[in-house]
């Protein structure tokens, strides 16, 4: 039985898979599936390039870092532990040459340098590769090529560090501890160690890496000793994560999350074409039980077909989503130097199969439905409706499965799932109320568009899941091509005009002393000016940070390295309180704290918690007694952490400033004086911060471009299946039309008017939806109002209107195909 | 409307044909008849005779593959397609749109022609046929009977000079059948639109002024002995 079984579902296969109620399906099943095992395979590639460069771009077994020196005790310790190490020191500092500068890391490395791996240096630009096994010489600075062409300096010429002359004399091409910048681009110069110490470089401002050769005991020593001695420093080494593991698991799982919306265009089309794919299959087990079958006789075919359904996709999935993972990783390799192809079976084989037991649970309704086949269905020509609450269900369970499975964090799966959740809801709004409204308002009317309309209000709900796949897609490209560019636009033109065009993140006290100097010769103005110290966050309520929280999270990122501590009395201007209370001025009770509210929600803080901080050498307690937010107006300095000025009386630690200033055009030269004074002065242009988001807008546009193209594709064949799902009720519409004496063109004339109406509403959705998110952020975030190009707007209405208008119009045009003998005949 | 004569389709000496497996079935040939408005047919004949493909042809909506067919309004010889505003429909099925109401099924054809007062026709044509208390019911909700009746209204509220019935009373017991015949003979009358019906009944059948009969690879116009010459409806 089961092998005949086996054989009528093979034949039914073949006969059915060319209709569009199998062809559709499987279309998205293909889409989604190649979509999963591309991004499983992508980050997969870029999980096994990480630990790769873990394994060869350390430079070292295991490395300890942290902001200046360790003690000698510390360092006699160490190396008594390991028999071999190697210090390099870096800092940013802005190095000039006539009138050019460009802000670089210095590098400073000693005689033991490189620790493991080689050095890769040449002595012309595109020359041959040398191979070495040792740094510059005193009076020798080797820079990357770029910073050559930045600063327009030749091999062999000479330029001032301070007071220092060193000579050019190398193009680094490549350090193998480079591991420890991560994703930094900045332009990079190597001295030797020697020269450093000459600089006198304030020793705050140094970051030093030790880099050691140890075995597994001797790593396993040194972490147990910098957990007891060093909470502060970071520690990285060839048996543990990457440092930017984590941050790519986060990526994977934000792009996860965002399919949601693919799974749920999904959910809309197979829902639709499910109701034509049940009656078929349930006459056909009805059949088979008047013939004396068993009920299962049915299911078992109807699983079979699905089965082969989904095995003759795979090697479709499996080809596609190799030749996109390449594409990826051409991409990615454009930011990641070496980042190779890599493909692994497992990460294939896996997500298929959870692919393919999601999409199981969208067929359940109709194996649920066949359990129920009857012959009474034949006589009495029974209903055989998939119930709407049994498919709603699945998908619910569809969608929550894909939630949890990329899920790595309440807050962000809780925003993404939000944000989903209102355009959906606004779309779903928008069509109910428009096609609403548009059919009483014509109702004493006639002619065609009020027959349309009347005609779309009760079909609500098929019309609605149309609109909504149009409108999502749209809401997607207009929100990310449009509303971040306007964005960026705003936000250059806000700072402008509140925090100048050049913003110092970093000067001591001495250089903030010449600085103000410098500011009134030139009659340059200070717009903001704020103090801070640098501290670590080590424990919160006396656990280890590493140990307190083990999901990604941005602010757990930054709180690897120090952060900011700023001190005042009152709540600064452009600051406002959530919770808690500020403190009093000369608070006696110094050891207060306020944290921004992002933060506390990212890292789970509450009022009360307790944060330890390491500064300079000193280890600091501060309870939570506040939390703030940024209030915008007054300047876009702010900070995460916040203590009361009294806390400067226990707290020996070098302080800095953060300012903003508003240089004329012509006063951007004389910013050269200053660097070449100040090296360390950590001061960035406006248009260099421009360019930075621009860079990074293109980068998200680019990603989103890509993911709003599957979008679109959903669009269409959620369209194409609403379409087939109501071909014959389209048909038989058009015919009774005809039958009144009305013509074809009357029937072409409903569907254009009827398209075009899906499309407004659509568009009109995406673009309210736009709108509205647009002033929620810029109200929310920055308090500004957002003036939207109206051009932009009317243009992106007129093309989403015409590309959903002519899908429907081509994708309906069968159902014009129908005639008054087919209702004689049915 | 009034009823004039002079209003007809005729069809001169047509045939009609397909081809199946490669091999010509001819339905019926040199058929020449003169339907009037304001009278009444009856097209009768065992499945798969060309009761259908007749009622095609003399609606105007298939070519015949021999003879011609041409639309007389007061003498004049208009298009084929002429004729096409001026017929209505009524099926076997009813095929009333499940989405709209009674009333609204019934003044479709007048909204989608941009006619004011589409609804009061309606409801008077809805009134007319005896459901007048069923105005706001949707099809699902009325018996098959119900159902006709609403489709006779349908087809009858835009004046139609013609209707062409499929089997009208197919699908309905004889209760129903007699009702939906009683009203689409009298509405017919009332309105003086010419009468095309197909039918199995021959109690349906006799009620028409004419039959045409298709008995053995012929179709034959018969005429009611006691009626002969008159314009007359039961």
């Amino acid at each position: 039985m089961r092998s005949n079984n086996l054989s009528l579902a093979w034949q039914f296969y073949h006969q059915e898979k060319g209709h569009a109620y199998r062809r559709f399906p499987a279309l998205i099943q293909l889409i989604l599936m190649v979509f999963i095992v591309t991004l499983s395979q992508t980050s997969n590639s870029i999980q096994t390039y990480l630990n790769t460069n873990l394994n060869n771009l350390l430079g070292a077994d295991i490395v300890i870092s942290q902001k200046g020196r360790l003690t000698d005790a510390q360092e006699t310790h160490l190396n008594r532990i390991s028999e071999r190490s190697a210090l390099t020191q870096s800092l940013k500092t802005t190095l000039t040459y006539n009138d050019n500068w460009q802000r670089v890391t210095l590098k400073a490395v000693g005689n033991n340098y490189p620790l493991q791996g080689e050095l890769l240096t040449s002595y012309s630009l595109g020359g041959k590769t040398i191979a070495g096994s040792s740094g510059p010489l005193s009076g020798e600075i080797w820079m990357d090529s770029r910073l050559l062409t930045v600063l327009s300096i030749q091999l062999g010429e000479q330029l001032n560090i301070g007071d220092q002359r060193f000579t050019v004399s190398r193009i680094i091409l490549h350090e193998p501890d480079r591991l420890m910048e991560g994703h930094n681009v900045d332009m990079r110069a190597l001295i030797h160690h020697d020269d450093l110490e000459q600089l006198n470089f304030p020793k705050d401002i140094i970051h030093s890496r030790y880099l050691f050769s140890a075995n597994k005991k001797q790593i396993n020593d040194m972490i147990e000793w910098q957990k007891a001695h060093l909470p502060a420093a970071q520690i990285h080494h060839k048996q543990g994560a990457h440092p930017l593991a984590l941050f790519w698991q986060r990526t994977e799982n934000f792009i996860g999350l965002a399919s949601i919306i693919l799974f749920f265009m999904a959910a809309i089309a197979i829902q639709q074409l499910n109701q034509l794919q049940m009656q078929k299959e349930q006459f056909f087990s009805a059949v088979c039980i008047s013939f004396g079958a068993s009920k299962s006789t049915g299911l078992q075919i109807s699983i079979i077909k699905w089965l082969l359904n989904i095995a003759f996709l795979l090697p479709l999935v499996l080809l596609l989503s190799t030749l996109l993972h390449w594409l990826a990783i051409q991409w990615l390799s454009t930011r990641f130097d070496a980042l190779e192809w890599h493909w692994n079976i497992l990460h294939s084989i896996k997500p298929m199969l959870i692919a393919a037991i999601i999409f199981s649970a969208f067929h359940l309704p109709i194996w649920f439905r066949l359990k129920q086949a009857s012959v009474r269905q034949l006589i009495n020509n029974l209903d055989s409706k998939v119930s709407k609450s049994l498919s709603f269900t699945c998908a619910l369970i569809v969608l929550a499965t894909v939630s949890a499975i990329y899920s790595d964090n309440a807050l962000l799966t809780a925003m993404v799932l939000g944000a989903i959740g209102i355009s959906i809801t606004l779309i779903l709004l928008i069509s109910w109320f428009a096609l609403s409204l548009g059919e009483k308002s014509t109702k004493k009317f006639s002619g065609l568009i009020p027959f349309a309309l009347y005609m779309m209000k009760q079909r609500l709900l098929s019309k609605t899941t149309q609109i909504l796949g149009v409108g999502l897609c749209a809401f997607l490209l207009l929100f990310t091509l449009m509303l971040l560019k306007d964005l960026g636009g705003t936000m250059n033109a806000y700072q402008r005009q509140h925090d100048g065009n050049l913003l110092i993140t970093q000067a001591s006290e001495t250089q903030m002393i010449d600085i103000d100097t410098w500011v009134a010769k030139n009659a340059i103005e200070i717009r903001q000016r704020k103090p801070f110290m640098y501290g670590k966050l080590t424990h919160i309520n006396d656990m280890h940070l590493s140990d307190y929280a083990d999901t990604p999270s941005d602010s757990l990122a930054t709180f690897m390295r120090s952060i900011r501590l700023h001190w005042n009395d009152s709540i600064p201007e452009n600051n406002r309180i959530v919770d808690g209370e500020w403190w009093q001025t000369n608070a006696t009770h110094w050891q207060q704290i306020s944290i921004e509210q992002e933060v506390m929600t990212d890292l789970g803080l509450q009022l009360g918690d307790r944060l330890t901080f390491y500064i300079t050498e000193q280890s600091v307690e501060f309870e939570i007694t506040a939390s703030h937010a940024y209030k915008p107006g007054a300047g876009s300095i702010t900070f995460w952490a916040q203590m009361p000025a009294a806390a400067l009386d226990f707290i020996a630690a070098p302080h800095y400033h953060m300012a903003s200033l508003e240089l004329e055009d012509a006063q951007f030269s004389l910013l050269a004086q200053v660097w070449q004074k100040h090296p360390s002065l950590r001061m960035v242009s406006m248009d260099e911060i421009t360019q930075r988001f621009d860079k990074t807008l293109a980068m998200v546009t680019q990603i989103i471009s890509g993911f709003s193209i599957l979008i679109s594709l959903l669009a269409s064949i959620v369209i194409l299946s609403s379409v087939h799902a109501l071909e014959a009720k389209e048909k038989k519409k058009n015919s009774i039309i005809m039958s009144f004496g009305l013509s074809k063109k009357t029937c072409f004339h409903l569907n254009i008017i009827e398209w075009f109406v899906t499309g407004s509403i659509a568009a009109s959705g995406a673009i309210i939806g736009t709108w509205i998110a647009g002033l929620l952020i810029y109200e929310s975030q920055f308090s500004m109002l957002y003036r939207p190009n109206f051009f932009w707007l009317l243009t992106t209405l007129s093309i989403i209107l015409f590309i959903v208008t002519a899908i429907g119009i081509v994708a309906n045009k069968n159902s014009l195909s129908s005639s008054i003998r087919e209702l004689m005949t049915e | 409307m009034s009823i004039n004569p002079n209003n007809r389709i005729e069809l001169d000496k047509v045939g009609q044909s397909f081809t199946s497996n490669e091999h010509e079935v001819l339905l019926f040939q040199d058929l020449s008849i003169s339907l009037v408005q304001g009278e009444s047919y009856a097209i009768t004949g065992p499945s798969g005779s060309g009761k259908s493909s007749l009622l095609m042809l003399m609606s105007g909506l298939e070519l015949p593959s021999k003879g011609q067919v041409t639309y007389l309004q007061n003498t004049h010889k208009l298009p084929l397609s002429d004729l096409r505003g001026e017929i209505g429909f009524i099926f076997q099925q009813f095929h009333l749109l499940p989405e709209l109401d009674a009333l609204n099924n019934v003044a479709l054809p007048l909204k989608l022609r941009g006619q004011k007062g589409a609804e009061e026709k309606a409801k008077y044509w809805l009134t007319r046929v005896g459901l007048a208390q069923r105005l706001k019911h949707k099809p699902q909700q009325l018996s098959g009977g119900e159902q006709q009746r609403v489709a006779i209204a349908r087809a009858l509220v835009f004046e139609p000079k013609f209707i062409f019935a499929d089997e009208p009373t197919g699908n309905l017991d004889t209760k129903s059948a007699k009702e939906v015949a009683d009203i689409l003979f009298s509405c017919c009358l009332e309105n003086g639109a010419g009468l095309v019906m197909v039918t199995h009944s021959e109690t349906l059948a006799a009620r028409a002024q004419h039959i045409l009969a298709f008995k053995n690879g012929q179709c034959e116009l018969l005429e009611h002995e006691h009626d002969k010459g008159k314009v007359h409806y039961a």
